[in-house]
């Protein structure tokens, strides 16, 4: 192909308009877009940077106030501690006056406990010891012992005391000559005797007791004179003894 | 020699001036290559880029960034020359696959104005920033004794880019007219598919030796004022 001058020249124009016309429809347009989307990429990098500035500032404020929170909540714990300890100690103390008290009671309780199963252990025991001697006496009971204890009732009636040889002198008075004397058994002659003149003696005047028997008593004699009794048998002594310790000893 | 052509048929005289297929072709060009720019740039949008607006862009930044490789800090100020020469060429290469046309590449006249626009680019480039007194001073460096190889290198290195571009254009073309000739209808189907391959590559080689031209111009004042 041969070399063309004019095609030349135009091709060199038409090389030229082709750079005006992409550099005004093409290259212009895009790189515009291109460097509007670069300005809005940094612009939101720069606001995604300025929102992460204040969420790091969010965040440390929050971390301080966490921190706040954490030594408040740390100090009330200690001060709730500190308030148990001391109700701890209040509560053990009246705790522990309330279980003196307990104790005390306790002990009180268990000493009453004590000295009544001790009284009522005695008391038994006296029951048992009275129930043995009363059918220890009534099987030695008989004429001899029945005689020895008439004349320890006239030995007694010879050395009562002042206030009661009184007593017994205005019984006497007062009975005139009602006054018995029961035996267990049949008083002999010389015994009788001797009751009448003791019993005159201390009436002052001569007296006429009426003796008799009653097989309950044992052995042993019963003065019986208006009011005033006096006992020297062993069913009187025996019951006397019973009740006695029956009633406190 | 040669194909048919379809626009041959159009051309016309205009006074003394003779508009043939080549011209006809390279209008035909230039309007589709507008057309194109301005339909894929009538909607652009920041916020939702469409997958044309996003296959645009892409392709702009990759002839800025190659652009950028060579030149660093130049990019802006030479996309518009060397992206149209790469579309160009390659559009215009490309075209000659196209039943009744024939690459407007393959035309001498075309491909030795485009060589002195390049020639042309280079010392406009260099004297546009570092000024003609400082500019030709280069040519005396590092000895005024290589100031005629200086200009022969400068006038075969342009002879080259207008040859190269319009032989390897013309001969494969031609390859494939006289394979249809011998062969048959569907025997220039590898041909033709060469011919994308290559297409792509000398438009690739002319726009990189037209950048590496005008890079070093650039470069070379650079260096002549660090020496300074």
């Amino acid at each position: 192909m041969a070399f063309d001058w004019t095609t030349f020249a135009l091709e060199g124009i038409n090389f030229l308009v082709l750079v005006w016309l992409l550099k005004r429809f093409f290259y212009r347009p895009v790189l515009a877009v291109i460097e509007a989307r670069r300005a809005e990429t940094a612009k939101t990098i720069a606001d995604a940077e300025a929102v992460r500035g204040a969420a790091e500032g969010l965040k440390s404020e929050y971390q301080k106030r966490l921190a706040d929170v954490d030594q408040e909540r740390a100090a009330a714990k200690s001060r709730l501690d500190e308030e148990i300890a001391a109700g701890r100690v209040l509560r053990l103390a009246a705790l522990e006056a309330e279980l003196a008290t307990e104790r005390k009671r306790r002990e009180t309780l268990e000493a009453r406990e004590r000295s009544e199963r001790e009284a009522a252990l005695e008391r038994r025991a006296i029951g048992i010891a009275a129930r043995f001697a009363t059918r220890l006496l009534e099987k030695v009971a008989g004429p001899a012992l029945d005689a020895k204890l008439a004349d320890l009732a006239l030995s007694d009636l010879d050395n009562q005391p002042a206030e009661k040889l009184e007593a017994l002198r205005a019984a006497l008075r007062e009975a005139g000559g009602s006054i018995k004397v029961v035996s267990a058994y049949p008083l002999d002659a010389a015994r009788q005797a001797a009751f009448t003149q003791s019993l005159g003696k201390l009436a002052g005047r001569t007296l006429a007791p009426e003796f008799s028997e009653d097989a309950l008593l044992e052995a042993g004699v019963c003065v019986m004179a208006g009011s005033w009794v006096l006992m020297a048998n062993l069913r009187d002594e025996l019951n006397f003894f019973s009740e006695t310790f029956d009633h406190g000893g | 020699m040669g194909k048919p052509e379809l626009l041959e048929l159009l051309a016309f005289h205009l006074g003394p001036l003779h508009i043939g297929a080549t011209v006809l072709t390279t209008w035909l060009l230039m309007a589709v290559l507008t057309g194109l720019a301005g339909f894929g740039t009538r909607n652009l949008s920041v916020q939702t880029p469409s997958s044309l607006q996003t296959a645009l862009e892409g392709a702009v930044l990759a002839l800025q960034s190659a652009i950028a490789d060579a030149a660093p800090g130049h990019a802006a100020q030479l996309l518009p020359f060397i992206g149209t020469l790469w579309l160009f060429i390659a559009a215009a290469n490309l075209m000659g696959l196209a039943p009744g046309l024939r690459s407007p590449t393959g035309d001498l006249s075309l491909t030795v104005a485009l060589a002195l626009l390049v020639f042309v680019s280079v010392h406009w480039f260099g004297i546009r920033i570092d000024g003609l007194r400082a500019y030709l001073r280069h040519y005396l460096d590092p000895n005024p004794i290589l100031l005629p190889f200086h200009l022969l290198g400068e006038i075969t290195r342009t002879l080259a880019l207008a040859v190269r571009l319009f032989g390897n254009m013309m001969s494969l073309e031609m390859a494939a007219l006289l394979v249809l000739l011998v062969a048959g209808f569907l025997a220039p189907v590898p041909i033709l598919m060469l011919h994308i391959v290559e297409a792509l590559v000398q438009a690739y080689i002319f726009g990189m030796l037209a950048l590496v031209y005008v890079a070093g111009s650039l470069q070379s004042h650079e260096l002549s004022k660090r020496t300074d």
